[in-house]
């Protein structure tokens, strides 16, 4: 019985740990706009697709330049910080086309939700076009794991040893993240241009800035997230992505919109609650996530520690 | 090149537009669309290939009354659960309503799934057919459309279509003005799940099959997007957008692998070249007052 | 008369104007839409400059399906040069051009439905798609009901055939080849008792095929321990793996398709299971390789379809896919589309040697071409096959195969074990 708890437990915090990373990424741009990026589950697709390329991959088959790959062959360690770069400066494309210009006009947030959303399409199809839909595997990542067990035993619960690695380097990002908003001068700025945009700004911070710094960071987590799944499970096709932006989107507002902590605890909270439905029911499993979600709303408007901003007359 | 099924297509999807619409014009960004069109689909499709009182013939064919009473069984069916379901979820606000209308709308996709009699994965195929082609369909779709356009039409001028556009503007002022938010809120959430549900049915007929994958979370993000970009303001702007943008993949087939970054590109510099959508109020009064003061 | 009109009425005028303009519009749309239906006109002979045939094909070449999508574009497009060369070379048995119109068909029902309605207004004489079974029960209808002949390459549900006489498909039915990896498993251990039977519960062909697996399962007296539900798009299943695990199967069944399977058999092996795997035809692809690279290897299945067949038609198909830049082995999906393709056109040419298609209309072509394809045989790289009067594929040779992936773990062959002969499948 301990055994299954524990298992349970593990199954739990692998995917939870996912989820966090995704919900994190939407968390940093809700709090200083109070918008939804769509753009982030394609963000993530593309921060697997730049692993592969990064590592040596070549393009398949059915990509545009069959056989064609990039001229560097890094291990995965660094492919996966620059295709975070890489990630990161595309996040800053897409506040550029989709959420800057209806910002300046001071545009309904309903608009960069549509917005971002095509940007996000375009994206996945560019892919697409780019890549094929077939399958890649990273080059060298057995390399990665070089040595290592396939899997781990604690306790009698089993563990595949790259979900491990996962949930450690998602755990550190989150960390670092974390500790840079509480500590850092730029980290602090942000945060306040995520509890008043005008007055940050009279404070005399630049809030745009913050926001461009705000999708940077969150392409960073999209890039790591891409990358880090595309070794655990392959890339499996450009819309990869596009699932775990949904469940994030689940978990961003389970954990409370905006709230770092929130996030974090939102997520390992859905992978627990998914791994904890039974094999019969496992069907329901997705309904789950979102009925609880349901509940959480109405239970708890603001998610679970999020701040509802009261209305102000 | 349109033929008259992209026709039947393009005018569901300005319905589908519409009941996006409703909840909007009251202030209330509900995402929960498919979820009752997914609804009515699958009760019209349960009804016309499991209850032979509506004489679904083994050619495959449906008498009219029976796609009338569908109709009226799936509207009434999805305005009952929305009063339900709207009681809860209309005291949030703003995103989180809409959060909570994915919810819904993922929820409902599972439950048609999972459940015994609506056919899993594979759905329900064969349904009969009131129309022997595409053109058939014209009628009751486009009789839908009237009906529903007519009806937002005189919303504006009506009590109702008035208090929804306080609501919109500021609710805890139109509160303090004595207006019934809460009435005013569910009676445009109700009337856009029936709107919806209506649609499903006459959907499901057309497509021949239905499933679970009829009413996702995609869907609910195309639907918004037809409003956005067709205009948020008046009824006529999510018509044109629901028309538009479910006419442009077809369109772009010549393309030919690019069309969907095409449409990705419309859905993306739409909203930042024309802010209020295609057809906004401004457009309306100005074509409101051709013909008059010419000779100013 | 200054205007005195207020915003409110202007809107209202506004609105009901542009709105009689868009049911204008809408009516002019739906008169122009009536377009003559190319049926009615008279075929042109074959020696005329217009007098090539148009065969459409409407494969899922965007969303989720575009995978297989993929590989059959490839195939269709390989038997184009094929069957275009051999008239190039004897143009007396070759007499009618074909020519061949490819559109996309998308993952999703309404796609497929507009664009079988756009070949339709082409004038096709026939169609080749689409490529999911759940496309096929909206669109297939529609192809029926106007009398043009359709040969699905990939579906493999239960009753496509019979939605209608103009309905046929090339690829077997998964009650026939499905078993036939289970016996091969018995057959390599014949002691073994438990099973565990994994399967993606939203997708309609894996529910379908499952249940021919357990029908297998209990023809051979064997219960599965514990039958997992998965979703198409999970790619972590160490929830339904560490809950099957303690129970110690010898066997594992998959039923699922390339990318979720694979990460399946991946996580199977890397939390420990080693008895065997079989899987079900979602997974007959070399789209497997990449997802479970190393761990693929031993997996067992059922095919339709091995490149190891030595057969002239075989032979060219493998020459011309090689040639094609693609590495290593055709997958079956591919060889099906061929196959679509090269019966359509024999029956053409067939019925075009006969005279068939001397003086006649496009309707009644079709409804010709229809009875030519079902009378015939035909010799493809899937082995002779011929159809039943319902549509349904009749094909004698099938194969067990084992994935052995080569040292590096990047590439991968479908290795023929044995070949099955089955006497009176289908009449």
């Amino acid at each position: 019985m301990m055994e299954s708890l524990l298992q349970t437990l593990l199954n739990g915090a692998a995917t939870g740990g996912v989820y966090a990373l995704v919900a994190l990424g939407y968390t940093l741009i809700f709090s200083v706009l109070g918008v939804i990026n769509f753009a982030q589950g394609a963000l993530f697709s593309l921060g697997g697709y730049a692993t592969y390329l990064l590592m040596g991959g070549r393009i398949g088959v059915n990509g545009a330049w069959p056989g064609l790959g990039l001229p560097v062959a890094l291990p995965f360690t660094l492919a996966l910080l620059v295709a975070a770069l890489v990630t990161a400066l595309a996040s800053l494309l897409v506040e550029r086309l989709a959420f800057a210009p209806l910002r300046r006009r001071g545009a309904e947030p309903l608009q960069s939700l549509i917005t971002s959303l095509g940007a996000g399409v375009v994206l996945v199809n560019l892919l697409q076009i780019l890549m094929g839909a077939e399958g890649y595997a990273f080059p060298a990542g057995a390399e990665a794991l070089a040595g290592l067990p396939d899997m781990l035993i604690l306790a009698g619960a089993r563990i595949r040893t790259i979900q491990v690695l996962l949930l450690a380097i998602c755990a550190g990002a989150v960390v670092l993240l974390s500790l840079w908003l509480e500590r850092s001068r730029s980290g602090k700025a942000l945060r306040a241009v995520a509890e008043d945009f005008t007055t940050a700004r009279l404070l005399g911070i630049d809030s745009d800035a913050m926001v461009r710094l705000a999708f940077a960071l969150s392409g960073v987590l999209a890039g790591l997230g891409g990358g880090l799944v595309g070794l655990s499970v392959s890339l499996t096709g450009p819309y990869f992505g596009i699932s775990y932006g949904l469940k994030g989107l689940a978990v961003l507002v389970l954990g409370g919109l905006g709230s770092v902590p929130g996030a974090i605890a939102g997520g390992l909270l859905m992978g627990l609650a998914e791994a904890l439905v039974p094999a019969d029911a496992s069907g329901w499993r997705e309904a789950l996530a979102f009925a609880i979600l349901f509940a959480v709303l109405l239970l708890r408007p603001g998610g679970l520690l999020g701040r509802i901003q009261p209305d102000k007359v | 090149m349109i033929d008259n099924g992209l026709l039947v297509q393009m005018l569901l999807g300005a319905l589908l537009g519409l009941s996006v619409y409703l909840p909007l014009a009251a202030g209330q960004l509900s995402l929960a669309t498919p979820a009752f069109y997914a609804i009515g689909g699958t009760l019209a499709a349960l009804l016309s290939t499991r209850w032979a009182l509506l004489g679904g013939g083994a050619d495959g064919s449906l008498p009219l009354p029976s796609l009338l009473l569908e109709l009226l069984l799936a509207a009434l069916l999805t305005g009952v659960l929305a009063a339900l379901v709207g009681g809860l979820v209309l005291r949030l606000r703003g995103i989180y309503l809409a959060i909570a209308t994915i919810a819904l709308v993922e929820i409902v996709r599972v439950a048609i799934l999972n459940l015994p009699f609506t056919g899993g994965a594979v759905g329900i195929f064969g349904i009969p057919q009131p129309f022997a082609d595409a053109s058939g369909y014209l009628l009751p779709v486009l009789g839908l459309l009237i009906l529903a356009g007519w009806l937002c039409q005189r919303l504006e001028a009506l009590p109702l279509g008035q208090a929804m556009a306080a609501v919109r503007d500021d609710e805890l002022a139109a509160e303090c003005l004595g207006i019934d938010t809460t009435q005013v809120k569910l009676s445009a959430f109700v009337l856009s799940a029936v709107l919806a549900g209506s649609t499903g049915v006459l959907a499901a007929h057309f497509l021949n099959t239905w499933n679970a994958r009829q009413g996702t979370f995609d869907v609910s993000v195309a639907t918004l997007a037809f409003v956005i970009l067709g205009g948020s303001r008046t009824w006529l702007g999510p018509v044109f957008g629901g028309m538009l943008l479910t006419a442009l993949p077809e369109l772009l087939r010549p393309v030919g692998d690019a069309r969907l970054v095409l449409f990705g590109l419309v859905i993306l510099l739409g909203p930042v070249l024309a802010p209020q959508g295609l057809i906004t109020p401004a457009l309306l009064e100005r074509l409101g007052s051709l013909g008059r003061g010419a000779g100013r | 008369m200054t205007s005195d009109a207020t915003p409110l009425d202007q809107r209202q005028r506004g609105s009901l104007r542009l709105a009689a303009l868009l049911a204008a519009a809408v009516g002019a749309t739906a008169l122009l839409g009536r377009s003559a239906d190319p049926a009615a006109q008279p075929l042109p002979p074959a020696s005329a400059p217009d007098g090539a045939l148009t065969l459409g094909a409407v494969i899922a070449l965007t969303g989720n399906a575009n995978l297989y999508g993929q590989d059959q574009r490839l195939g269709i497009g390989l038997a184009e040069r094929w069957a275009a060369d051999r008239a190039r070379r004897d143009p007396a048995s070759f007499p009618r051009p074909v020519r061949l119109s490819l559109e996309d068909g998308a993952s999703d029902e309404q796609s497929a439905i507009a664009a079988f309605q756009l070949m339709l207004r082409r004038g096709v004489v026939a169609l080749i798609g689409p490529t999911l079974s759940q496309q096929a029960f909206a669109a297939d209808p529609i192809a029926q009901r106007r009398g043009v002949p359709v040969v699905a390459p990939s579906n493999t549900a239960k009753g496509i055939p019979q939605i209608g006489h103009f309905i046929s498909r090339v690829s077997a039915q998964s009650s026939v080849i499905a078993p036939l990896s289970i016996e091969e498993a018995l057959q390599r251990d014949p002691t073994l008792r438990r099973v565990a039977v994994f399967y993606a519960q939203d997708d309609a062909y894996s529910t379908a095929e499952v249940a021919i697996f357990k029908q297998a399962l209990t023809a051979k007296g064997l219960r599965p321990l514990s039958v997992q539900r998965t979703l198409l798009g999970q790619n972590d299943f160490q929830s339904a793996i560490t809950a099957v695990l303690p129970q110690r199967p010898e066997l594992v069944v998959i039923s699922a398709q390339a990318v979720d399977g694979g990460n399946l058999i991946r996580q199977l092996r890397e939390l420990g299971y080693r008895g065997q795997i079989v899987v079900g035809n979602g997974l007959n692809t070399p789209n497997i390789y990449p997802i479970c690279q190393r761990w693929c290897d031993g997996v067992l299945i059922a095919q339709a379809y091995s490149p190891d067949l030595d057969t002239p038609v075989n032979r060219a198909f493998l020459a011309l896919y090689r040639q094609s830049g693609a590495r290593g082995a055709p997958p079956q999906i591919t060889a099906q589309a061929w196959a679509a393709y090269q019966v359509l056109f024999e029956a053409i040419q067939r019925l075009q040697r006969r005279g068939g298609l001397q003086g006649v209309t496009l309707a009644e072509a079709r409804r010709r071409l229809m009875t030519e394809l079902l009378s015939g045989r035909y010799d493809t790289p899937l082995g002779p096959i011929r159809f039943t009067p319902d549509g349904e594929v009749i094909q004698g040779r099938f194969f067990v195969a084992e994935v052995r992936m080569a040292p590096g773990g990047r590439d991968g062959k479908f290795t023929l074990v044995r070949e099955r002969s089955l006497k009176g499948v289908g009449g």
